[in-house]
């Protein structure tokens, strides 16, 4: 087993370096930098301010340059935002994270309870009434939901808060602050969990319906186990052993963010950083974000792989074979 | 000074295009889609509020903060360092400038009461106010305004403020050599101040004259060549505005509090919040009372929304820039001035205009914004659509049609690519129709808006859409086409009569005279065009008609400090 953790480590580390060289290049390769569209700006200017910030350099030397810098832990400095790059995300990262992580447990409770029940009770109403949410949630684009959510609940109902993270000039703090903030996360984090319950739900149910049908479920009611153990503790488990894959791979989005949901939220999160540092051509914020992300996808697979290694004895008899 | 966004894309130009400019009766504006009008004559339009009462309670309960939005700030609030342009917006109630200039390009005095230009247009002489001073009650002196030129012209010096085309005398020696100061500065006493500068440019006053910083606050520790100790103080500016900040809340919003050190006393609203508010939900914020002022989008249907509501005072403002189809005057075939202008006659741009802003926008025929002084069309050719003139133009050009309708010269097709960085650009479809009916082959792309502007810059295009930068003095959306720097003339436009009157001018500083040199220069740059100009456009913005003068206000306007400090509060 450790020999199988060190030999996914190594590869690992590997992979980001072929990432980072990936990404750096492909940046590079695209025509323009970050000054290229201020028309303002003299061509002189443009040199000098070009030279000051290494734009100048060739673009190995400026690899090497970058690479060195990340491996001391630093990620340079943003130039829209004349800040250094882990300064500017930190504090983003952290709050995307928040609603990311509150959508992840909300999305993974709801998905796994209807998906369970609905399977168990295929064609009864329920059932019925989840696959017409799933259909619903699965077809619905994030924008207009988010808009009609604020339109009904801020707008006319008044109930919640339009965006943002906090009241206009709020002051308040303790527990108050975060009843505040749990009140401006209502729709984002509802929002989310609706778009997300949807896939996760289907995923399950049709899991879980396999599993039904399966031989060894039968034996296990023919033993004469009462249904409950039949269904939470044989079907389920073989049901939800996939969803390690699924699981791991959360783990970048809860960075990474909900870009469109953020944005119609104003949630000061990410996800609006990411998108706007590729058209500004900001390489340090773009390259930081890109790096983190590949980092947190890459460690994602990791995890899967080592924990579905302990979760199902087949693939670790398997890999230490190959291995030997 | 760097680009500063406005936050405000909404377009409500409420006339129709006027191809037959000059010969119709003033416009009744406030009627959409009835009146053809000429621009020139448009004004910004007002709406006033209905009902105040319907003010939402959220808003009405707040009785000392006026509450507005920017889009994305990024935390630098020093004058000339930030370089997003948002953070220009959000320094601006803080610092106050020497000169500011109004949405006609005319300066305004700020911190400096007059100021005087040589004849030979090089000397720069300002007088301040008596007894100004920062908002922590220090004094503001000349020292500190020379202090302010000397750091942005520091060697190490990385942000967009731009003293290239104007060149203060000893910048050389400062920036290379061992001087430790410029020596075209000169502290005459406390509260004057002579710059001399090397080239003359009209320009220079609103550079020269920008934001004042605090000697005392920003120079201990100040040497010449080593700006990093300033990353410290961006987020704790030190200013004269009318403003000072109180709390900058990252992604949620900044808060300020009224300069108790106002020259000109403290405002009345005691407190001032820009909240970060994204275009999508603008409306919403503003219709439940989260803010008081606001920009809302391009979309007319805003325009009646907002009407009923009853309570919002609304502005629909002539914005100084102009839409256009940059041409590469490089390319063989667009070279010929005849192939430009059937270019132009065989474009349908009221139709363009339609489709961009929902039949709120206007054609475009000068190289000047409707609210520059210097605007006319007084013998300005209009292009109006003309598919048979464009055809007879193209054919004395040499490019006959073929057999399947295509024009050829040489054995050579016409063939013209278009940049453009907007997937849903209506030019697209519209000059893809109205050109391939000439015989044109026409061939969108679509890129970011880097790639766009490093291909424009390479003379890598035939055809790009692009706005123009906010234009502020004349010479901004004409001073391109009149040299032959690549980099600046990114059309490759060459015409000796143009580049003469050009030069012209910014000769000169005397109005009068300049007006008359302009209106020749739109003449002949409507003759032989170097571009295809598209379309003026209006923006929308309301506030609150709680909050009194309002309408003075625009987010990101130069004059928007002076603005602020004459906000009241109703009731």
């Amino acid at each position: 087993m450790t020999r199988y953790v060190l030999k996914r480590l190594g590869l690992m580390a590997l992979l980001l370096v072929g990432v980072s060289v990936l990404v750096f290049f492909l940046f590079a390769l695209m025509p323009g930098d970050y000054f290229s569209s201020n028309r303002q700006l003299t061509p002189q200017r443009k040199a000098e301010l070009r030279a000051l910030n290494g734009l100048d350099q060739p673009v190995l030397v400026r690899y090497f340059i970058w690479l060195g810098n990340m491996l001391r832990g630093e990620f340079g400095y943003s130039l829209v935002y004349n800040r250094p790059v882990t300064e500017l995300l930190g504090p983003l990262i952290g709050n995307s994270f928040l609603i990311a992580f509150a959508g992840f447990l909300l999305t993974w409770a709801i998905a796994l309870v209807c998906g369970v029940l609905s399977a168990t009770r295929q064609y009864s109403w329920f059932d019925r009434l989840v696959t017409a949410g799933l259909f619903a949630s699965l077809s619905v684009p994030s924008f207009f939901i988010g808009l009609l959510a604020i339109k009904v609940f801020a707008v006319d109902l008044r109930w919640l808060p339009t965006g943002g993270m906090l009241d206009t000039a709020s002051s308040s703090d303790g527990f108050a602050q975060v009843l505040e903030i749990a009140r401006h996360m209502v729709l984002p984090v509802g929002i989310l969990t609706f778009l997300g319950a949807g896939a996760l739900t289907r995923y399950f149910r049709s899991g879980m319906l396999e599993a039904l049908h399966a031989d060894f479920i039968r034996t296990a009611r023919a033993k004469g186990l009462r249904e409950r153990t039949v269904v939470f503790s044989h079907a389920l488990r073989n049901a939800l052993l996939p969803a390690i894959t699924l699981l791991a791979f959360e783990l970048p989005a809860l960075f990474s963010g909900a870009i469109i949901t953020e944005q119609i939220f104003n949630w000061p999160g990410v996800g609006r950083i990411q998108l706007e540092s590729v058209q500004t051509r900001d390489y340090a914020v773009l390259m930081t974000v890109t790096m983190l992300l590949a980092f947190l996808t890459i460690l994602g697979s990791f995890l899967a792989d080592v924990l579905y290694a302990v979760a199902d004895p087949r693939v670790r008899l398997l890999g230490s074979r190959r291995a030997a | 000074m760097t680009l500063i966004k406005k936050p405000v894309a909404a377009i409500a130009g409420l006339l129709a295009g006027a191809l037959f400019l000059g010969a119709c009766a003033p416009a009744v504006e406030s009627d959409p889609g009835t009146e053809k009008a000429d621009l020139s004559k448009l004004k910004d339009e007002f709406y006033k509020a209905s009902d105040p009462g319907k003010s939402p309670a959220a808003a009405t309960q707040r009785k000392d903060s006026f509450v507005t939005t920017i889009s994305k700030p990024g935390g630098v609030f020093l004058p000339g360092f930030y370089d997003n342009g948002w953070d220009g917006n959000a320094v601006q109630p803080i610092f106050a400038s020497l000169v500011v200039f109004n949405d006609a390009g005319e300066p305004v005095p700020d911190l400096a009461e007059k100021w005087e230009v040589s004849s030979d247009n090089l000397t720069y002489t300002f007088h301040l106010r008596k007894d100004l001073t920062f908002s922590d009650g220090s004094p503001l002196t000349a020292e500190d305004v020379a202090f302010t030129l000397t750091l942005l012209n520091d060697p190490a010096y990385a942000g967009g403020v731009d003293f290239s085309d104007i060149v203060i005398a000893g910048t050389k020696e400062f920036r290379k050599g061992s001087a430790s100061s410029l020596s075209g500065i000169t502290v005459v006493d406390p509260s004057t101040i002579r710059i001399v500068t090397q080239k003359p440019n009209p320009l220079a006053l609103r550079t020269l004259g920008g934001p004042v910083i605090s000697k005392a606050y920003y120079g201990k520790g100040y040497v010449k060549g080593k700006l990093d100790y300033l990353k410290s103080l961006y987020g704790k500016p030190l200013g004269a505005g009318p403003y000072a900040l109180e709390q900058y809340v990252e992604g949620q919003e900044i808060r300020y509090r009224a300069n108790d050190h106002y020259y000109s006393g403290k405002p009345s609203i005691a407190r001032l919040i820009f909240k970060v508010v994204s275009s999508d939900s603008a409306l919403q914020n503003f219709q439940n009372g989260d803010i008081d002022h606001g920009g809302f989008g391009s979309d007319p249907a805003n325009l009646k929304e907002l009407q009923g509501l009853g309570f919002a005072d609304i502005r629909a403002r002539v914005i100084s820039d102009y839409g256009a189809i940059w041409v590469n005057n490089k390319k063989p075939a667009l070279a010929d001035t005849k192939v430009r202008q059937a270019l132009y006659y065989g474009l349908d741009r009221q139709q363009i205009v339609d489709a961009k802003f929902k039949g709120l926008g206007q054609v475009a025929d000068v190289f000047a914004a409707p609210t520059q002084w210097s605007y006319t069309n007084d013998g300005v050719t209009s292009y109006g659509f003309d598919a048979k003139k464009a055809g007879q133009l193209l054919d004395e050009a040499g490019w006959k049609a073929q057999a399947g309708g295509t024009r050829e010269k040489d054995g050579k097709k016409l063939t013209l690519s278009y940049i453009t960085t907007k997937q849903d650009d209506p030019v697209i479809p519209i000059a893809k129709k109205d050109y391939k009916d000439l015989g044109i082959d026409f061939v969108p792309e679509v890129l970011d808006s880097n790639t766009a502007f490093d291909r424009l810059n390479n003379g890598d295009y035939d055809l790009a859409g692009f706005r123009s930068n906010g234009l502020s003095d004349p010479n901004d959306a004409v001073s391109e086409f009149g040299t032959t720097d690549p980099a600046i003339n990114v059309t490759g436009y060459a015409n000796p009569e143009v580049t003469a009157l050009i030069k012209k001018g910014i000769s000169t500083f005397d109005r009068a005279a300049r007006q008359k040199i302009y209106t020749e220069l739109y003449q002949k740059l409507s003759q032989d065009p170097p571009i295809i100009l598209l379309d003026y456009r209006k923006s929308l913005s309301a506030w609150n008609a709680r909050i009194q003068n309002g309408e003075l206000y625009t987010t990101g306007s130069d004059d928007a400090a002076l603005a602020l400090a004459k906000l009241k509060i109703a009731g």
